[in-house]
């Protein structure tokens, strides 16, 4: 029982990261209606800045987090501007080629930048540890959960309650409607692809601390994200955290308890994926 | 038209052409160039009923295992087929299952189905486990060429289906499926039977390529074999060269392979930066690809 | 007048020299970056060496591989039949050097493997006369690790091992014999497997608690170093001793105190004071203003060395006579001295290093120190580790 609990407890950590990445992709996919291949190079670049504002000035993962999260959103604007905007109404797969050359762009010059090397920071606080009676929690992912909860939280009352918030996502419902109302759709692009961006720069930081910075870091996540974002139904928002938490939940259960069970966590991963997209579109019928 | 032919008498006589020195690394890269082109096509086959497939590099996966295991049995050819059936039975599972998923639903599904068959490649005992799988050479070995012709003919084979799917009925219906299922069965187009007899036909091309594959590299493992990064290729080359055509995967295979080629030889470290914004140029001032700057002959 | 001498003088060892073009085909790009490029580093810095002193000239053409068979074969073929390259160093990853087999046996070079450590690649070149393999195959690096296990048992009463392995070809082409040989040792053995770089332990970590391990033991790569230290922490257990046998480290580990008593296994340290050694990293800070912790710099350096050597004594370019040369050949090397016999199963002729190259170090305040065996070491082996005391 114990084991069980604390094999939850893993699960719903690991589902707050998840989420967080994943919430970037609804926002840019259900908002802008862009399939971002990018994604994961946003977190690489928080995941390398808090590596080096480390490495040069010791400076603690926790206050990069702010500054990453700014450096990510003005990326992510800048990318919305000189790339995205022009291909706004290309069709969907020269929208997934352009990103892509995007990604192997920043993944490539991150390489040559830095070399291959994995690289890792040391705060003091990385392996601390709480512990709850007989359950063991990592301070770090345990942080990492509460800042993504709160992340996730804060943009969900920017979406119910400022002017902004619900303009967004009435851009998400329908694109053409909000043109129709006197929205602003250029702005709202903007801010959302930014405002992904700035998610996985956060999301980045956090990895840098419970993994390491490489050019590859974003990689891993980005596909899980795509897993996760087309669980929760492409664009929706709130069904983004429990689709990560099945997910997670389903991770650990196997890992702890099918014997090598870390081999077949992938695979567990996909599948439920799979059953559930493919289930979902026969109820659909 | 013209072109494609042009493009496949290149392929056919550059073995006797007086390349000089040369000659071993055209041949080489032209072998390369040949499979990607190959699996492209069958890629965009597949793509032109509306069907995102990012399983196309565990269907390439599956014919490269199929000849790595059954051809020292069987021997070249019949391993080669076998192995392509393989791929071709994965595939209509997948889309039996999955008919009802559109664009990018398709996508993701077919992008978890492909990451289960890697696993199982991972974890069967017989195909080799993690440490991989050695492929003998195609036929014994005995002839340096014999790949290359293999490549060829897979090529042909691609761009015949591909070319038949266009001109026929066949093409008709799959753009119509491409555009609206409704519609399509309103119009008496047998939605089902289209999407999978493209999808058969698409991962039969690509496990073909993934079994001449094997037979020039010698070893699989699945990392490689199943990888995402053959995956994604197999898009990126028709998106480049034009979609939902013949000449433009063929013409983006043939020109993307070489480019990645000689950038790496020019350049060498970094070349994936200059490939990435190549891949970004085009799209922002190509929308429809290289053949966009054909002149946009297709209707 | 100067400059006339010393024109006169180059004439004249240009006269005596032995020139010969060498192929280096290394992953510049892909996931064996890093050591390949740590061995091109060494490899330049041996072919500069070699020029200066003039008695041969190297003449490098150097290819990126980039960890990837597709890649990997037409730029074998240019550098044999464009660049009509003779010998050729490469074969760092163990498929991409499989792949390679049927080209190098097409053309025949002199090819000298720099990596490579798979048997199956063994298989591969079996036979093929001109193969020289100078890093120690992986069942070589088995038994050093048993050794160390032995040791660990022996002095130290060690009785349970758990075993995390990554579920490549890298961490799964040993487990099965490790696994046997570590339970011939008395051990009591778990092993699970992992996605590199998923960095999700917990799981595993948390269910090896009940088993409560003396040892953990990790083969993977370097991008699970941290992930599997501080996870280790985080779910409270406490090994005796974290172990871990990836390819390279991550940068910046020795500085987090996570590192502190984490032992590996490595072929060479900067820190390895036989004369060819601190020769090597003297050279090599002059050149490139840094001292690299890869062995792979020093075994790209030792590679062009001895063709250099076997050039000079063979008089000759051609690759046969080099090839008998080289086989004649004993130097001192960073690793210790080398030379070349059949391998253990018989099926190559020319092996290089042996297990006998490999030693364990430890993570101590900020830097890697050999541990073992006791005739490497420079400090005392602290076991059990800062992890278990804590």
């Amino acid at each position: 029982m114990e084991l069980f609990l604390q094999t939850l407890l893993n699960g719903l950590l690991m589902a707050g990261v998840y989420a967080l990445v994943a919430t970037g992709l609804a926002l840019s996919l259900g908002v802008v209606g862009i399939v971002n291949f990018a994604h994961g190079e946003f977190l690489m670049l928080g995941a390398y800045l808090s590596y080096l504002l480390f490495a040069l000035w010791g400076l603690d993962p926790l206050l990069s987090l702010g500054l990453a999260f700014a450096a990510a959103f003005a990326v992510g604007g800048l990318t919305y501007y000189g790339l995205i905007r022009p291909v706004l109404k290309a069709p969907e797969l020269n929208q997934m080629l352009l990103t892509f050359g995007l990604s192997v762009i920043l993944q490539n010059l991150a390489l040559l930048l830095f070399g291959a090397d994995t690289r890792v920071v040391a705060p003091p606080y990385q392996a601390a540890t709480l512990t709850l009676g007989p359950f063991f929690l990592g301070a770090v992912p345990f942080g990492a959960f509460l800042l993504s909860a709160g992340l996730l939280l804060l943009l969900q009352a920017f979406f119910t309650r400022s002017r902004l918030g619900l303009a967004m996502r009435a851009v998400a419902q329908n694109r053409l409607a909000p043109g129709l109302l006197g929205i602003e759709a250029e702005g709202v692009y903007l801010l959302a692809f930014g405002l992904a961006a700035a998610l996985a720069g956060a999301a980045g930081v956090m990895l840098s601390v419970m993994l390491y910075a490489s050019p590859t870091v974003g990689f891993l996540f980005t596909l899980k994200s795509f897993a996760i974002v087309a669980l929760a139904g492409l664009g929706n928002l709130k069904g983004v955290f429990p689709a990560a938490l099945v997910l997670a939940l389903a991770e650990a259960l196997v890992s702890t308890y099918v014997p090598g069970g870390g081999g077949w966590v992938e695979a567990v991963f996909f599948l439920v994926l799979f059953l559930a997209l493919v289930g979902r579109s026969r109820r659909a019928l | 038209m013209r072109a494609v032919l042009g493009l496949l008498l290149l392929f056919a006589l550059l073995p006797f052409l007086p390349l000089g020195d040369w000659r071993a690394f055209v041949l080489d890269v032209g072998f390369f160039v040949q499979v990607l082109a190959a699996l492209a096509l069958s890629w965009d086959l597949v793509a032109r009923t509306g069907q995102l497939s990012l399983a196309h590099g565990a269907f390439f996966g599956l014919g490269a295992y199929g000849v790595g295991l059954l051809a020292p049995e069987l021997g070249t050819l019949p391993a080669l087929l076998l192995g392509a059936l393989l791929a071709g039975l994965s595939a209509l599972l997948l889309g039996a299952v999955a008919l009802r998923l559109h664009g990018l639903y398709f996508a993701i599904a077919s992008l978890a189905f492909s990451e289960v068959l890697r696993t199982l490649a991972l974890k069967l005992p017989f195909a080799g486990g993690p440490i991989g799988l050695p492929v003998p050479p195609a036929l014994g070995g005995a002839w340096p060429l014999a790949p290359y012709f293999l490549g060829l003919g897979v090529l042909l084979l691609a761009v015949a289906l591909s070319l038949w799917a266009e001109r026929g009925a066949f093409g008709l219906a799959q753009a119509a499926t491409r555009q609206s299922e409704a519609v399509a069965r309103v119009l008496g187009v047998r939605v089902v039977r289209v999407k999978l007899l493209s999808l058969f036909l698409g991962s039969l091309t690509a496990g073909l390529a993934g079994g001449v594959y094997g037979m020039k590299t010698l070893f699989l493992n699945p990392y490689d074999a199943f990888s995402l990064a053959r995956a994604v290729e197999a898009l990126v080359i028709p998106i480049f060269g034009g979609l939902y055509s013949t000449l433009g995967p063929l013409l983006g295979g043939v020109l993307l392979v070489s480019l990645e080629q000689a950038l790496r030889l020019w350049i060498q470290e970094g070349y994936l930066v200059v490939y990435g914004g190549i891949l970004v140029l085009a799209i922002l001032f190509l929308p429809k690809g290289l053949l966009g700057l054909l002149g946009g002959r297709r209707g | 007048m100067r400059k006339v001498w010393l024109l006169i003088g180059l004439l004249g060892m240009a006269w005596a020299q032995t020139q010969v073009k060498v192929g280096v085909l290394l992953p510049l790009s892909g996931p064996s970056s890093v050591s390949g490029k740590a061995a091109l580093n060494g490899i330049q810095l041996a072919a500069d060496e070699v020029n200066a002193q003039g008695k041969v000239r190297l003449e490098l053409v150097v290819a990126d591989d980039g960890t990837d068979p597709a890649k990997a074969v037409p730029a074998l073929t240019k550098l044999l039949t464009v660049d009509r390259v003779n010998v050729v160093i490469g074969g760092l990853a163990s498929g991409v050097t499989f792949a390679l087999s049927g080209t190098v046996k097409q053309y025949q070079p002199l090819f000298l493997a720099i990596g490579a450590a798979s048997s199956v690649v063994e298989q591969a070149f079996e036979g093929y006369p001109l193969f020289f393999h100078y890093h120690p195959w992986d069942y070589h690096n088995v038994a050093a690790a048993l050794q160390f296990f032995r040791y660990l048992a022996q002095a130290h009463g060690a009785k349970k091992v758990a075993i995390l392995y990554e579920d490549g070809p890298f961490g799964s082409a040993g487990i099965k014999v490790y696994q046997e040989q570590l339970k011939n040792l008395g051990y009591q053995v778990q092993a699970e497997p992992f996605k590199t770089g998923s960095g999700q332990f917990t799981p595993v970590l948390t269910r090896f608690k009940a088993f409560a391990p003396d040892i953990l033991y990790w083969i993977g790569y370097d991008v699970d170093a941290l992930p599997i230290a501080a996870q280790a922490r985080q779910v409270g257990l406490r090994p005796k001793l974290i172990y871990g046998a990836p390819p390279s480290w991550p940068i910046g580990f020795e500085k987090n105190p996570l590192s502190q008593d984490v032992a590996g296994m490595t072929a060479w340290l900067p820190t390895v004071s036989n004369t060819a050694s601190r020769r090597f990293v003297e050279a090599y800070r002059k050149k490139y203003g840094e001292v690299t912790e890869e062995y792979m710099a020093p075994m790209g350096y030792v590679i062009v060395k001895s063709l250099a050597q076997a050039v000079e004594r063979a008089g000759s370019a051609q690759k046969e006579r080099i090839a008998e040369a080289l086989a004649g050949l004993r130097m001192d090397t960073p690793f210790g001295p080398l030379s070349f016999k059949p391998s253990d199963t018989g099926k190559t002729r020319y092996q290089g290093f042996g297990p006998e190259v490999w030693f364990q170090f430890q993570y101590i305040q900020g830097t890697r120190r050999p541990v073992f065996p006791k005739e490497k070491a420079t400090v005392p082996f602290r076991y059990p580790g800062e992890y278990y005391l804590r």
